[in-house]
């Protein structure tokens, strides 16, 4: 058993471009879900249209990256608008029901075999990125390695991360600013009960549509650093559990904190590849009973997933305000 | 109910309170009302809210069927009623939080023709709630904030910009500790607001309210819970509000209190105004009082 490896897979995989993507997502579940109260349980569907947009924009119609990155978003915006009119209105339930629904049917399109010519159908879509990568500084020859043992990037996912983590200060940096606005102060107040901001002369609609709209296209940007690291798409990629995973990590780190979904998605990743890359040494040590090994072997993801999902199950159990939410406030609820 | 006091002398109530205003400006706000003739429907010199034939129905059960009703300007009026006499529903159909099945009503001169709560409420009505509503994971001092009409920075674009409301903030927060000051809330302002007790969120709901500088403020059983002596410096508050041009209404059980600080009374009884007039000739009518006791009487629905 080799803990620097296990460390160090645990720790490339915490700052790596999975983190940022899921950082991103979960920023933009912050604004839904952490700040107005609204149950976004279709976050993925902002993801897989940033990067589809992104993908599509430039392996099907030919165009620059730098038209499909704004496309990609704009995509994730007319999202936010087309599923808040019908339904900001309803019933929180109603909303999350059909904000699931809504990615699924959007992922079922993208991924059915009528929709080939276009994104690419059930096999993925891929395009050149190189507009991107013309841009990366790292060197980049087959030799360059950034790090120290398993913990090492190439030079594009050094350019990747890069951008990424610069990208999730400056939304960071931007989501800060509103929400500690007047303007922030009536998302909360939506969360907290919308007939008190109606009473107080706030559109609760045009409010929590500003809010979906904020949060839709911040997960876009997730979807789009996506697309640019994979240098594609794959409808595969973008099932229901995706979102449950932001909802993981912004419950980890704390919803409703400035740096909570960050530090949540960081830790997520950390936990699931540390778990993971554990499981996988321990099935090849030799004590282990065979029975067991045969269990282990080829499961590590899944079991290392699951544990995550223990750990957020033992966190909501004795710290529910996540690692930098504040105690007192998660109190209130029980009064 | 205090049927065994006395009336006081002269045309009404009003003089009780000589000491907490001034008199001479009392006069003349409550003047006029004192020459409407007490019945149901009537018309007032200056109403700020008129209502026509407002129906609401829940099933069978007709909660809410007034005919015509005024509700004068500058002044405080009461609505009193039994358990389930639909007052708290007459508040949400004409603050806009519930549709009226049929009928229309005028306020400040305006048809209201689409009633959306946020709407009415920026245009001076605003209203409390029989059950409060106190956002709980605020503090209390942002709570008020939130009460402060036309802030820029509660526009995205001005957002991020904090030079943009900062100025306008400051005021805001001003006027906030000066509410919080009079409603005895200073030493909670910075205490998240869910911490504080059902009397204290009764008087946050309050002083909230008023941040706007409403027009019209529509009060539901605002003493509900909170202690006598802070009470009577919530009456306090009532009548120099009016004084100050703002019409109140309240919904209140307690007949001391209503006799105390109303200048008019609106009697509802199983959705229908069956008595308004000067409190004491309200409180002591027979009609008011068989309604409050369960008795039905021939004739009283109008
Ligand atoms: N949403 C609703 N659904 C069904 N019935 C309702 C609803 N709201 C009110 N009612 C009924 O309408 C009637 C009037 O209720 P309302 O709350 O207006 O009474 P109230 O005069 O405010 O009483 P109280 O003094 O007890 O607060 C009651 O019989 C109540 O059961
Ligand atoms: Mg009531």
């Amino acid at each position: 058993m080799d803990f620097d490896i296990i460390f160090g897979n645990a720790a490339r995989a915490a700052l790596g471009p999975e983190a940022i993507i899921l950082a991103l997502a979960a920023i933009g579940l912050n604004i839904h879900f952490g700040y107005t109260g609204l149950l976004n349980f279709g976050q993925v569907g902002f993801i897989m249209l940033g990067a589809y947009g992104t993908s599509v924009t430039v392996a099907t119609f030919g165009w620059s990256l730098w038209a499909g990155i704004p496309i990609g978003l704009f995509l994730a915006l007319a999202l936010a608008v087309t599923l808040g009119i019908p339904t900001l209105r309803l019933h929180a339930v109603m909303f999350a029901i059909a904000t699931i629904a809504a990615a699924e049917i959007i992922r079922i399109l993208i991924g059915s075999t009528d929709a080939i010519g276009l994104t690419g159908g059930p096999l993925s879509v891929s395009f050149d990125a190189g507009a991107f990568f013309d841009l990366n500084p790292y060197a980049d020859g087959p030799q360059d390695r950034y790090g120290v043992g398993t913990f090492a990037f190439t030079g594009q996912q050094m350019w990747v991360i890069t951008v990424g983590w610069v990208l999730v200060a400056l939304v960071s940096l931007f989501v800060f600013l509103i929400v500690r606005s007047p303007w922030g102060r009536v998302l909360k107040s939506i969360r907290e009960d919308q007939d008190a901001a109606r009473s107080l002369g706030k559109n609760v609609f045009w409010y929590k549509m500003q809010a979906l709209m904020i949060g839709g296209v911040i997960g876009g940007m997730a979807g789009v650093i996506d697309a640019i690291k994979t240098s594609g798409a794959d409808p595969n990629g973008f099932r229901p559990q995706v979102t449950f995973y932001t909802y993981t990590a912004l419950l980890l780190g704390g919803a409703a904190t400035y740096l909570g979904p960050v530090l949540g998605a960081i830790l997520f990743w950390f936990l699931r590849e540390w778990i993971e890359s554990f499981l996988r040494q321990l099935s090849a040590e030799a004590w282990l009973p065979n029975a067991v090994a045969d269990f282990l072997e080829g499961s590590e993801g899944i079991i290392s997933v699951a544990m995550v999902g223990l750990a957020l199950v033992l966190l909501m159990l004795f710290r529910p305000q996540g690692i930098t939410g504040n105690r007192t406030e998660m109190q209130l609820d029980a009064r | 109910m205090p049927a065994d006091r006395p009336p006081p002398e002269g045309p009404s109530a009003p003089e009780d309170r000589s000491m907490l205003v001034d008199s001479a400006r009392r006069t003349t706000e409550v003047e006029p009302i004192l020459t409407v003739h007490p019945e149901p429907g009537v018309a007032k010199p200056n109403p700020i809210l008129t209502m026509d034939g407002l129906q609401r129905s829940f099933g069978g059960l007709t909660a809410v069927d007034v005919d015509h009703l005024e509700i004068e300007r500058g002044i405080v009026t009461a609505l009193i009623g039994p358990n389930g006499a639909g007052k708290t529903t007459l508040f949400n159909l004409i603050t806009g939080f519930d549709r009226a099945d049929s009928g229309r009503w005028e306020f400040n001169g305006q048809m209201v023709t689409s009633p959306s709560p946020d709407r009415l409420a920026r245009r001076g009505m605003v209203r409390t709630f029989q059950l409060t509503k106190s956002l709980a994971k605020l503090s209390v001092l942002q709570n008020m904030l939130l009460g402060a009409p036309n802030q820029v920075g509660e526009r995205l674009w001005a957002a991020p910009f904090r030079h943009l409301w900062r100025n306008q903030e400051r005021a805001n927060t001003e006027r906030a500790d000066e509410l919080l000051e009079q409603f005895n809330l200073s030493h909670m302002r910075d205490e998240l607001a869910g911490t504080l007790s059902g009397g204290q969120r009764k008087l946050l709901e309050m002083a909230r309210a008023l941040m706007s500088d409403p027009a019209l403020v529509m009060l539901d059983e605002p003493m509900a819970g909170v202690n006598p002596a802070l009470a009577q410096s919530l009456l306090g508050h009532i009548t120099e509000l009016a004084l100050s041009g703002v019409s109140v209404v309240y919904i209140e059980h307690d007949m001391d209190v209503v006799s105390g600080i109303s200048d008019w009374v609106v009697v509802l009884a199983q959705g229908q105004v069956i008595a308004e007039g000067g409190p004491w000739k309200v409180i002591h009518d027979e009609v008011v009082i068989d309604a409050y006791l369960g008795r039905r009487r021939a004739g009283t629905a109008s």
